[in-house]
């Protein structure tokens, strides 16, 4: 097990350094160099004080020390500062990682709410009308663009009915019931989706426990059918759902860049994409590496989790 | 019928002279493809869906006779009539016609990008699950340091890159590609790795080796054409994905600029007009959504079929 868990740590370093590669070439990618972006803004073009920031920034010197200096700062969490507003970088990022949380958090376990009834009966009731109407609303679920429906979503609760706004956030420790309102309409948009993934999974995963031996052998003694599907069968089915649950909200910490910026809600994937529209690239170059290594160590820990679960899968 | 049969079937039919000529056996050969598509619902809607897609995607030019960049104030934000099957949208352009031609260039794309993420991926996976070792491990690390990057993040950087070097027109729709596809690779890479590993044990594999093949040409082939079938289902489902991060880029705003009829543009810019004129919202939205249904639900479909070990369920 021990051995098992510092391989594994020890695969994130290739990945990452990847991931880090990768991150830095956009920005060395970007037509002129930096001073052209740093100073271009100001209408400063002074050679003196080119020079000057050239030193500063280490133009003068290769690539590969230059990136094995931006690297050695990344990782003590020194990302400089945004070009907008100024301030370091990492304390922005660390700005909207709550509220990125916070609807990541609620949309999965909506999701998980919807579809592990839903696949369940599903399977249970297999080839009947209700598992069909299940499939078919999955499939129609993981084919509609999420932008979409959360403009239709918009369009109906927010201009139609008036219930919910349209789009913002409130602190929920500041006020909670505003909070729930501003709430609602983007966990449904993300819990909505990702349950149509994890409606299809979970139903064709108790397909699977369904046909196995220890069914027939739970059943051949006697108990009771609720007691055989729901003791279990649905504890065994539930492993693969909740490992793909914990992947998505990992995925989501990371992917709501589009729901974030419709709602107007202060995330990390807004700051992202608000940074791209300013041409504030340090700022997205961080908020790339961050979500990619928050993503990466959260996939770690859930496969690991999943082992110490799972005693019959094999740390192979 | 066991895969051997099969394959002397197979090879019958080969040697058999054609009868009728060329486009019989072009008959003969659709009318098996149906024949096995009918075994599964869902398969065959999407591949009615699917024909309908294309059909209006060649047809383009002669079922509408709008220009669809061309602006009409006159006839700005009409209702569907006859005149516009669909209305006019906020610059009097026909959107019947603008869905046409956005569908034509959005499938296009999509469909380059997959074929190039598998002529990626395909090398890669075979090659290294082939020779497996050092250079497997190496060639997986890379594969699963391309797979860090979540959601989105991939393409806005490869986009914004495009913004800020003024890629336009069909050279950004090429980055698209590119991107797209780049970011397939691993996937189809891992797949095929996965299937190399499994079929190479096999025997016929080994029998291959003590003919004295090279290891080239049992990777290429012998294993290829063995491993086809999971990834011709994966391609298929995830040209749906495609189209579908395609208009969520250029619905930020980030993908295609206007006027080039774009389905997910086409989206952001009727968001103006949600409470006077919520059909124009609607159109690009169905036409998206069709779409990647359509894909899906023929993906899934031929899942059930090419592997019926899954479609008992």
């Amino acid at each position: 097990m021990l051995a098992y868990i510092i391989r594994r740590v020890a695969y994130l370093v290739p990945v990452l350094l990847v991931l880090s590669i990768v991150v830095f070439t956009f920005v060395e990618m970007l037509p002129g160099n930096i001073i052209d972006t740093l100073v271009g803004t100001e209408g400063n073009n002074d050679p003196e004080v080119r020079k000057i920031l050239e030193k500063e920034y280490g133009l003068d010197q290769p690539v590969y020390v230059r990136y094995a200096k931006w690297l050695t700062r990344a990782v003590q969490g020194d990302f400089g500062n945004s070009l907008v507003t100024r301030r370091p970088v990492a304390v922005e990022l660390m700005a909207g990682i709550p509220a990125t949380v916070y609807l990541a958090v609620v949309g999965i376990s909506l999701s998980m709410l919807i579809a592990v009834p839903l696949g369940t009966i599903a399977a249970v009731r297999r080839n009947t009308a209700i598992d069909y109407t299940a499939q078919v609303t999955s499939l129609i679920g993981i084919s509609i663009p999420e932008f979409w429906f959360a403009i239709l979503c918009v369009l109906f609760f927010s201009l139609y009915l008036g219930w919910l706004p349209s789009s913002g956030f409130a602190n929920p420790f500041v006020d909670p019931w505003a909070s729930l309102k501003f709430l609602i309409l983007p966990a449904a948009a993300v819990g909505f989706r990702q349950a149509a993934y994890t409606t299809r999974l979970t139903r064709s995963s108790m397909l699977d426990e369904m046909n196995k031996e220890y069914v027939d052998t739970a059943r051949s003694v006697g108990l009771s059918e609720g007691k055989v599907i729901f003791k279990y069968t649905l504890r065994n089915a539930m492993i693969p759902t909740i490992t793909i649950s914990g992947l998505q909200l990992a995925n989501l910490l990371g992917g709501t860049v589009v729901l974030e910026s419709i709602f107007a809600w202060p995330g990390i994937g807004r700051a992202i994409f608000e940074a791209i529209l300013q041409r504030d690239y340090p700022l997205v170059q961080a908020g790339v590496l961050v979500l990619g290594v928050i993503v990466v160590v959260m996939n770690l820990l859930i496969d690991l989790t999943y082992r110490l679960l799972n005693p019959r899968v094999k740390f192979a | 019928m066991t895969e051997i049969q099969a394959d002397k079937l197979a090879e019958l039919a080969v040697r058999r002279p054609a009868i009728g000529g060329r486009m019989a056996r072009w008959r003969m050969a659709l009318g098996n493809a149906w024949h096995e598509l009918r075994k599964s619902r869902t398969a065959s809607i999407g591949a009615v869906m699917l024909v309908l897609l294309f059909g209006a995607c060649i047809a383009t030019p002669w079922i509408t006779s709008y220009d669809p960049i061309k602006q009409n104030y006159r006839e700005r934000l009409q209702p569907p009539s006859e005149k516009h099957l669909l209305g006019t949208d906020r610059m009097g352009r026909d959107i019947y016609t603008r869905l046409l031609y956005g569908g034509r260039r959005l499938v296009a794309i999509a469909l380059l990008a997959v074929t190039f993420g598998l002529s990626l991926g395909i090398p890669y996976g075979v090659l290294s699950g082939y020779f497996g070792g050092k250079v497997d491990t190496v060639a997986m690390r890379f594969i699963d340091g391309l797979l860090a990057f979540p959601g989105l993040l991939f393409y806005l950087l490869v986009v914004t890159l495009a913004r800020e070097w003024k890629i336009e027109g069909l050279a950004n729709d090429a980055v698209l590609v590119f991107a797209l596809g780049f970011a397939f690779m691993p996937e189809v890479a891992r797949l095929s790795r996965g299937s190399v590993l499994a079929e190479k044990q096999k025997e016929y594999v080994e029998a291959s080796r003590a003919v004295g093949d090279s290891s080239l040409a049992i990777a290429l082939r012998q294993i290829l054409p063995n491993i086809i079938s999971p990834l011709i289902v994966n391609a298929t489902v995830r040209l749906g994905y495609v189209i579908l991060i395609i208009a969520a880029l250029s619905f930020l705003g980030l993908g295609t600029p206007p006027p080039t009829p774009d389905w997910g543009s086409d989206l952001a810019a009727a968001r103006d007009y949600m409470e006077t004129a919520p059909l124009i919202a609607a159109f690009p939205g169905l036409a998206i959504c069709y779409t990647v249904l359509a894909f899906n639900l023929f993906g899934d479909g031929l899942r059930d079929i090419l592997d019926p070990r899954l479609a008992e369920r």
